[in-house]
């Protein structure tokens, strides 16, 4: 065998080792040498890496030992005492007698060796020959004593110690804990040893679980923080960390609020069913006024300016026809036309007149805010002055002309806005004003045309614009907000007039999600590399993709059917 | 029954599709058009990866002028770009 690296101590084992090795076998039987041999180099080839890897755990070790037993009770069984020389006894017993052993180690290995060497002793006296070995092997055995002492005294240690402990009846696991001191040895020894047992926390009682600190919430810090985020509102719209919350519908409702005085006239104004729809538009666009009154005003100081004059003179029809007049030569002769038309329909001449210019108003869309701040302005210092319920009706039509009256009508002031309340009210139908008040809400007049076209659109439009502000991941003006929700209407208009051009090539009249995945091709969102059904997994959440994603369930069904 | 009705463990869609809206708007625009059932889904589907192109272009334009927040110019230009792109 290599010459085993002669490591810092030398334990029983290798000397043991040593002694068979250099020791001529001097059997008489030579055909069990090469079982001998055999077994030497099963002994050889796990001994140099004990001897290297002595520091190691000894789970290798009770491995072989585990191993080797086997081996062994097969050869003890195999061999019959004529066989097993003390050499190869010894072999055996280093094979399996572990370093340091389980339980009784030197009571297990003691007796080993010593019936071993009884047997032995035995043979000995049929086998002659084996005499001299004898006396080799045996001042090895009893040299071992002495020189594990010096050698390996962690060991020593521990034997002994777990000796005494094992007389004295403790428990084991007890023992690998006091012989544990310092060592990685015995540390994993330890770690064998305690793997049967209870687990620590079992044992160490003092190991307690905290019990969990639980801090009562304080109601009023919470309310409180509330209270404060509330009277914060964002000038520039900051990225949302989820893209979609809960659409913003609840914005009417808040403006609501916003202007008590108003609702309070329009609650008189039950008649006046077409005010709803402008009421709808004009409660969201109003939305905007608060935020922004500065800046309409700024621009259309003016025009405010020159109204204002003429408002707190009188709230008479005489600045309302000059208003009107006025208006009329900014509107355009369309606007005059169905002045006409609605002016005779309405009992009122003031509002007739208000709501030509709202039908003109209408039209050109988009200075909504200004129209909004000037009405809002308008509104709350008109309240006081407006004598009839009409004012009720002008506060609804003033907003909810909001969103159709134009910038270019900045006239439209408090005076104006009656008239331009029955705008609204003429144009969905005279017919719908009288079965309009019993529908759902008493305070908002309600129409069936641009109302839903406005508002609900506005909400649908920002569900998206906060996706937008999602992925942007910059601050956002609220001016490109709505750009955004303009682009948004653009595409929407692509998008529908595409699949209706896709459909009609088709010969169909429903559009079908195949036109859909053309319309996509198109757009090079599908190609043959990514197919639909890869984007509708990747982008939509399991509830849709079921509905779209034909799967096959039990009872030989699909969903959905194809 | 061939469909789950309720996804277990998950009453709640975290992003919904507004698909009343999209109807609606559909509706709005081509009255003598139908749409099918699922057909908004993948309207909204289709709005999904329109968004994002949009939004990441705009970016890019306002990193150009070196602006720390997105403005209208920005968006429009995006916006130009985009809805060529998407026309189909």
């Amino acid at each position: 065998m290599a010459d085993p690296c002669p490591d810092s101590e030398p334990t029983p084992r290798t000397l043991l080792r040593r002694l068979l090795d250099t020791a001529d076998p001097r059997t008489p039987r030579r055909p069990h040498r090469t079982g001998a041999g055999a077994q030497k180099t099963l002994l050889e080839t796990p001994s140099p890496r004990r001897l290297r890897s002595q520091t190691k755990t000894t789970t290798r070790q009770w491995s072989y030992g585990a191993k080797s037993i086997g081996r062994l009770a097969h050869v003890q069984t195999s061999g019959h005492l004529e066989k097993q020389t003390p050499r190869t006894l010894l072999k055996n017993i280093l094979l399996t007698a572990p370093e340091s052993s389980i339980l009784m180690p030197e009571s297990v290995v003691r007796p080993a060796p010593a019936p071993q060497v009884v047997q032995s002793s035995r043979r000995k006296s049929s086998q002659g020959s084996l005499e001299l070995q004898l006396p080799e092997l045996e001042p090895p055995t009893t040299l071992a004593p002495g020189l594990l002492a010096p050698g390996r005294k962690k060991q020593r240690l521990r034997l002994s110690v777990f000796q005494q402990e094992v007389d004295q009846g403790l428990l084991v696991s007890h023992e690998p804990r006091g012989n544990a001191d310092a060592s990685s040895l015995t540390s994993s020894l330890n770690l064998t040893f305690a793997t049967p047992l209870q687990p620590q926390s079992v044992r160490r009682p003092g190991l307690a679980r905290k019990p969990p600190t639980r801090r009562t919430v304080d109601v009023g810090v919470f309310l409180q923080d509330l209270r404060d985020t509330d009277l914060a509102p964002p000038n520039i719209v900051l990225e949302d960390t989820q893209p979609f919350s809960q659409p913003l519908v609840g914005c009417s409702p808040s403006v609501h609020h916003s202007l008590p005085c108003p609702s309070q006239t329009e609650a008189e104004d039950a008649r006046r069913t077409a005010c709803h729809r402008t009421w709808s538009s004009g409660p969201g666009l109003q939305n905007n006024s608060p935020g922004k009154p500065g800046q309409f005003l700024t621009g259309t100081a003016e025009e405010v300016d020159a109204f204002a004059l003429g408002f707190p003179t009188t709230s008479s029809s005489v600045p309302v026809e000059d208003g009107v007049q006025i208006l009329q030569d900014g509107v355009g002769e369309e606007a005059e036309n169905r002045i006409e038309d609605d002016a005779l329909s309405v009992s009122d001449v003031k509002e007739a007149t208000g709501v030509q210019e709202h039908t003109r108003a209408e039209e050109p869309e988009g200075h909504t805010e200004v129209t909004e701040a000037e009405r809002s302005e308008a509104d709350l210092s008109v309240e006081d002055e407006e004598p009839e319920g009409s004012s009720g009706i002008k506060d609804t039509s003033g907003r909810t002309a909001s969103p159709e009256l134009t910038s270019s009508i900045p006239e439209f002031l408090q005076t104006k806005q009656l008239h331009q309340f029955l705008e609204p009210a003429l144009l969905p139908s005279a017919t719908v004003l009288s079965s309009e008040p019993q529908l759902a809400k008493p305070p908002r007049p309600r129409t069936t045309g641009p109302r839903p076209r406005q508002d609900p659109y506005k909400a649908g439009l920002s569900h998206y614009a906060k996706l937008f502000s999602f992925y942007a991941k910059m601050p956002m003006e609220k001016k490109a907000l709505e750009m955004v929700e303009k682009c948004l209407d653009k595409y929407f208009q692509h998008l529908c007039d595409d699949l209706e051009v896709f459909a009609a090539h088709a010969g169909r009249k429903t559009v079908k999600p195949e036109d859909l995945e053309l319309l996509m091709r198109r757009q090079g969102l599908v190609t043959n590399q990514v197919s639909l059904h890869v984007l509708v997994e990747r982008h939509l959440p399991l509830e849709y993709r079921q509905l779209l994603i034909p799967c096959a369930f039990s009872g030989n069904s699909v969903f959905p059917a194809q | 029954m061939a469909f789950l009705t309720t996804v277990p463990q998950r009453k709640r869609v975290k992003w919904k599709a507004p698909r009343s809206f999209l109807k609606r708007v559909f509706k709005r625009r081509k009255p003598h058009l139908r749409l099918e059932k699922s057909g908004d889904l993948l309207v909204h589907l289709n709005c999904l990866l329109f968004v994002p192109g949009l939004a990441e272009e705009s970016r890019t334009n306002t990193c150009e002028n070196k602006c720390g927040i997105i403005n209208k110019e920005h968006i429009l230009t995006a916006a130009k770009a985009i809805l060529k792109k998407s026309r189909g």
